[in-house]
Formats: structure tokens, C-alpha cells, sequence
């Protein structure tokens, strides 16, 4: 399998502060690739360098085998990136929002019409797809988001803490459908969460940050043989330098 | 630059704002009803009031002394005055309401008979409007009482009235009514359009930079295939426009008003006016309303990519809305000077920002400007528009700028 994400030595700097400190991983084809760590490990400053948004310090990011640093517009065609600092346009309703977006990407107009009626069946947005999305509850949001990231059906899609401050049910619907992607679609995941259920229950590979270093990366279970727990939230604890609870 | 990509975020701008009804009634509905009903407000309460200053009565006190001189005549047959013959010292007329004192020489008739000057004291509190207007009233009527004496004694001693005025002086003023507007439009309506302009440009630029990153809507757009410059081309399109927009609802409303006010005065229907006020039009020429449309689209795109520059460093719209005030002074206080008597436009002048451009806008209203110094003019805004935009793209381009993180000047202008 092809590698689709690759971070080679990225190094990132603010006023003399190291965030992230040669960080090197790749993601295969298919992939779904948690990274972890607690706050301020520099998990979000790794995704924003490999979405580009940050320019690292040192080192190189690719994405779909383009240079985010070089050839950066092609880069970003071919990732789909959701953080939980992005928000939708107030004043815009999903139908618009997914139309603004396929255009930014470049896709042809029957293209991302046919993409977004499909989207919009995926995530069940129907109901609510004319509504200016000031009026949408957090959930519905959230589907919006996750469908505007998908609209031009890229081979990355990078997703920061995609369930926090979702209900149970809608935080399933979204673990389900990154699921359904990369194992389906053959789309290549990277998600950060705190959340180690989700992790256990989707990730092929982790990589596990602390003080913005590469603390752990490989399977879930060769993270519980290096450290010798049972459970990941264990081995987490482990790697990070932390007592569990 | 790929066109279709700037132009569906312009477009998209463009939406958002139309859909923002606060948005809407500051840029379109305020200016159309602002000026009509302000001039008309305006025009109502002055004419009221110099209808009442001209019909109010004052008491006169006159020492008696003045009675059976001219002066007392000239007094009694004017009916707004309430004549009071008595003695009075400065300290009554003073605490006394709406009073105003005439102190006659004891000796007028004894001096006038001897061919001399008798001397009129007028005590009058010059701060009230109403005794100011009676003051300069009885100035006018004591002038003519002098002038008609003077007429007699001439008479008397066989001399005709030029034996006294050796000079006549007579004036012709050579503006026409279109000049005398274009210099009083001239004086302040390029502060006003600047105004307009900077206010139309400045909130959507903040609604569209700060307003997104407060909203967390900015870093969604770098992630996409598309560059900073086609970001900036796109919002600066948009903020261009609705300053274009403002600036030109503004400028009808006022000339609506304007017109409505003319109108008014021609028909003698307000307080200052009479039948001869001149008929509302300007001797610009067709080159001069060109020259005006150049100056003011460069100092909308200056005004445009500036106010996208700074409102962007805001993480907020309230951080951004302290930024509009000292802008607000940079971009009006030149526009101020520029209505200083004798300011006018030269190589100097023409240097300044917003200074040249008020200045160029004023003189080409006047009537008579020089093509040469106007297009300098134009040239130097058009320099000053490039580096506001040069500005612009320096601070999108900047990732702290993107993620929402503070960002000084220092480090913005430094990044390579």
C-alpha cells in the first residue's frame, strides 16, 4: 500500500519555544492513524503543519505524495482537514456551504452536485439543509463539517478531536462513518482524540506525543507490550510519563 | 490568480453581507433617510428660531436725555422694541432679561446744532442671539440717522454728498452660482466621501477578517487548494464594493438633501433665505467627474486594503472594533487640515495621503484644477493603494495571523 502521509524531521518553533520536535511517521493507504497525547503535546501543531496552515521550522510534510511545503496547492487538494477550531458560515445554509467549497476545490459543478446530494443522504442532512447553520444544534453542525471536508473526495482526510462536545449518538454516527471511509473507501485517517475507547475501537496504528516528541509509534498493542499494561489508557499513561488514576 | 476562485469568494462575501441586516441598514437604508431628514430637521428648527429672534421683544432703555432727539424717533416707530425711557447703569441692563441700553450724548441736540459728533452708547450682552440681532439692528438705524444728518449739513452748506467721498469703491464678484457651490461642496464633501468610503470598507473588512476568526471560519479556507493572494483578491473585492456602495448611497442622500434644501431656498421658504438663492448646480466638467471617479476608486482600494491590513491582526470584533477609531483619525485628520483657508494643492501637499486626495477632490469641484497636479494625484494614491494591498497580503500570508495568534508589526513586516 501507498504511503499517503508522511512527516519527515518536522520541527516547529514559536519565539524560542520547540512545539514539535523531529516528528517523523507514514501513513499508509487505508489507514486509520490516531495520534495522541495530552495537552500540549503538539498534537493540533503537527496537524497544522501537515495541513499547511504552519510552516515547519525544519522538516517536510507530504501529502498524497506532494510536498505541502513545495507543492502545496496540490497538497491540499487531496486532504480533507477538520479541527474543532473551524466553524461553519453562520449565514450560509449547508447546501451553500458544501457548493462554496467544491468550487474552492476545484471540482467540476456536476461533480460536487452529485457528491453533495450523496453526502447529504450520508450524513442525513437533508432534514436541516436549507437552514442557515447559525440555526443548527452542535451535532448538525458537525455532520456539515465532516460533509464539507469530504466534498471533493480527497485521499487524506485529517481529523482534530472530531467528537468533542458531541452526545453519544452523534459522536457514534461520526466513529462509524471514519470507519466506513478508510476501511470502505480506502481513504487514509488521521485522527487526534483523548479519547481511548474510540481509539481502540478504530485505529490500525498510533503515535503517541509528549513535550513534542514521538514518544510511541506502532500498533495499539505494541504500545501495551513496551510498557507492559493491559489497557492502552495504561500504556498511554506509561509513555507520557504520567501515574495513571 | 485563477478568476473563477476569486470570484466565488467574493461572491460568497457578498452573500453573507447582503444577508446581515445590520449590515444592510448601515451600508444602504441609514445613508438614504440620514441626510434628507437631518437637513430637513436642521432647516425646520433654524427657521423657527430666526423667526422667533426677529419677532421677540426687547426692552430699550434710553436716558432720558435722548427723549426728543432722532434717536428717541428711530426708536419708538420700531415695534419689536419696548421703548423705556429712564435712567440705567450698566449693572441693570445686565441683570435685567432680554434688555439692551442706548445711552444719548445730554448734549445731542446743543452738538448737532454746532456741527459736531454726539456720541450713542449701545450696551447689549452680545452672547445672547437675540440681543446680538437687536444690537446690529440699532447699529443699522443709528448709521442711517448719521448719514441723513450728515445729508442735511451737507445740504445746508451748498455741498453735494461726494464732497465726502472722494473714493467710491464698487465690487463685481466674477463667480458664478455653480462656482460658489463647487468652492462650498469643494470645502467639505471630500472629508464626508472619505468618511463614507473608510466606514463602508472598514466594518465589512472587519466582518470578513476578524468577524471569520472569531467565528472560527478562517482556517477552513487555508486549507484549501487556493492561494493568499486569491483569498485577498477575492475579500478585498468585496470590501471594495460595499465601500463603493456606501459612498455612493451617502453621497445621493446628501445630494437629495442638498437639493431638497435649494429648493427650499429658492422658494424663500427658509429662515435664511429669500427669492435670490442660486439654483443647485456645478461647473464641473465631464474631464473634472473623471478625474473624481479615478480619485475616489484608489482611495477605495487604498482605504479597502488598508482597513483588511490592520482589522485582520484582531482575534475578535471587538478587538478589531478599537482599531477603528485611531484608523479613523489617521484617515480623517489630513481631510481635516486640508479645509485650513489657503491650503491648496502642490508637490508637497500632493505627497500626503488623504490630504492630496481631499484637496484634488475640492479643487475639481471648485472648477479649476491643474490636470497635471490632480493626476500626480492619482498616481500617488494608486502607489499608496499597491502598498496597502502589498500590506494586506503581508499580514494574510502570516500563519499567526491564520491560527488566530497574537502577531506584533515588527514580526509581520520581517517574515520573508
Amino acid at each position: 500500500m501507498q504511503t499517503q502521509i508522511e512527516a519527515r524531521a518536522l520541527t516547529k518553533d514559536f519565539n524560542g519555544f520547540r512545539a514539535v520536535d523531529d516528528l517523523s511517521f507514514e501513513v499508509k493507504e487505508g489507514e486509520i492513524f490516531g495520534l495522541l497525547g495530552p495537552n500540549g503535546a503538539g498534537k493540533t501543531t503537527t496537524l497544522r503543519m501537515l495541513s499547511g496552515l504552519l510552516t515547519p521550522t525544519r522538516g517536510e510534510a507530504f501529502i498524497a505524495g506532494h510536498s505541502m511545503q513545495n507543492d502545496q496547492l496540490a497538497a491540499r487538494a487531496s486532504m480533507g482537514f477538520l479541527t474543532g477550531d473551524m466553524d461553519l458560515y453562520r449565514r450560509l445554509t449547508p447546501v451553500e456551504v458544501l457548493a462554496y467549497f467544491g468550487k474552492l476545490y476545484g471540482v467540476p459543478k456536476s461533480q460536487w452536485r452529485a457528491k453533495g446530494k450523496e453526502l447529504i443522504e450520508a450524513f442525513g442532512i437533508r432534514d436541516f439543509q436549507d437552514k442557515h447553520c447559525e440555526k443548527l444544534s452542535t451535532g448538525q453542525k458537525q455532520r456539515v463539517s465532516i460533509a464539507r471536508t469530504l466534498i471533493h473526495d480527497p485521499k487524506v482526510v485529517i481529523l482534530d478531536e472530531p467528537t468533542t462536545g458531541l452526545d453519544i449518538m452523534a459522536s457514534e454516527f461520526i466513529l462509524q462513518f471514519i470507519r466506513r471511509m478508510a476501511k470502505e473507501e480506502g481513504k487514509t485517517v488521521i485522527f487526534s482524540t483523548h479519547h481511548m475507547d474510540e481509539v481502540e475501537r478504530l485505529c490500525d496504528r498510533i503515535a503517541v506525543m509528549h513535550h513534542g516528541q514521538l514518544q510511541h509509534c506502532g500498533t495499539i498493542e505494541e504500545a501495551k507490550d513496551k510498557t507492559n499494561k493491559n489497557k492502552l489508557a495504561e500504556a498511554f499513561f506509561e509513555l507520557v510519563g504520567a501515574t495513571s488514576i | 490568480m485563477r478568476t473563477p476562485i476569486i470570484s466565488t469568494i467574493f461572491q460568497k462575501e457578498l452573500k453573507e453581507v447582503l444577508r446581515d441586516k445590520r449590515m444592510i441598514y448601515l451600508i444602504i437604508l441609514l445613508p438614504f433617510f440620514l441626510y434628507p431628514v437631518l437637513f430637513t430637521i436642521i432647516g425646520k428648527v433654524g427657521q423657527s428660531q430666526s423667526k422667533k429672534i426677529a419677532s421677540e421683544k426687547v426692552s430699550v432703555y434710553l436716558n432720558p436725555e435722548g427723549q426728543g432727539t432722532p434717536v428717541f424717533e428711530r426708536l419708538r416707530e420700531d415695534t419689536s422694541l419696548n421703548l423705556i425711557v429712564q435712567h440705567f447703569d450698566q449693572a441693570i441692563i445686565d441683570s435685567a432679561k432680554n434688555t439692551i441700553g442706548v445711552y444719548v450724548d445730554p448734549n445731542f441736540t446743543q452738538i448737532q446744532e454746532n456741527k459736531g459728533s454726539a456720541e450713542i452708547k449701545i450696551y447689549a450682552d452680545n452672547s445672547k442671539d437675540l440681543l446680538n440681532n437687536r444690537r446690529k439692528r440699532l447699529v443699522r438705524k443709528f448709521n442711517a440717522l448719521n448719514d441723513s444728518l450728515v445729508h442735511d449739513r451737507l445740504a445746508a452748506a451748498a455741498l453735494d454728498s461726494t464732497f465726502i467721498k472722494a473714493i467710491n469703491i464698487q465690487e463685481e464678484d466674477l463667480a458664478t452660482d455653480e462656482e460658489m457651490i463647487g468652492k462650498i461642496l469643494g470645502s467639505f464633501l471630500p472629508m464626508l466621501l472619505l468618511l463614507f468610503i473608510f466606514l463602508g470598507c472598514i466594518y465589512i473588512a472587519i466582518d470578513i477578517t476578524a468577524g471569520e476568526k472569531e467565528r472560527r471560519t478562517l482556517q477552513s479556507l487555508f486549507t484549501t487548494p487556493v492561494t493568499t493572494r486569491e483569498i485577498i483578491a477575492g475579500k478585498f473585492g468585496a470590501v471594495f464594493t460595499i465601500g463603493i456602495v456606501s459612498a455612493t448611497m451617502n453621497l445621493l442622500s446628501l445630494f437629495v438633501a442638498m437639493l431638497i434644501q435649494f429648493s427650499l431656498m429658492s422658494s424663500g421658504d427658509t429662515a435664511s433665505g429669500g427669492g435670490d438663492a442660486p439654483a443647485f448646480a456645478l461647473s464641473v466638467s465631464p474631464v473634472g467627474w473623471l478625474w473624481v471617479v479615478v480619485i475616489i476608486l484608489l482611495s477605495t482600494i487604498f482605504l479597502a486594503a488598508l482597513s483588511l491590513a490592520v482589522v485582520l491582526l484582531a482575534n475578535s470584533y471587538k478587538e478589531a472594533q478599537s482599531y477603528v477609531s485611531p484608523l479613523m483619525m489617521l484617515v480623517l485628520l489630513p481631510a481635516i487640515i486640508s479645509q485650513m483657508p489657503g491650503l491648496e494643492l502642490n508637490t508637497t501637499t500632493a505627497l500626503i495621503p488623504m490630504l492630496n486626495i481631499s484637496l484634488a477632490i475640492g479643487e475639481v469641484l471648485k472648477g479649476s484644477f491643474d490636470t497635471g497636479m490632480v493626476a500626480l494625484v492619482a498616481l500617488l494614491a494608486l502607489i499608496y493603494a499597491v502598498f496597502a494591498l502589498w500590506l494586506a497580503s503581508k499580514t494574510f500570508g502570516n500563519e499567526n495571523v491564520i491560527t488566530g495568534e497574537k502577531v506584533s508589526w515588527k514580526a509581520l513586516l520581517s517574515r520573508k
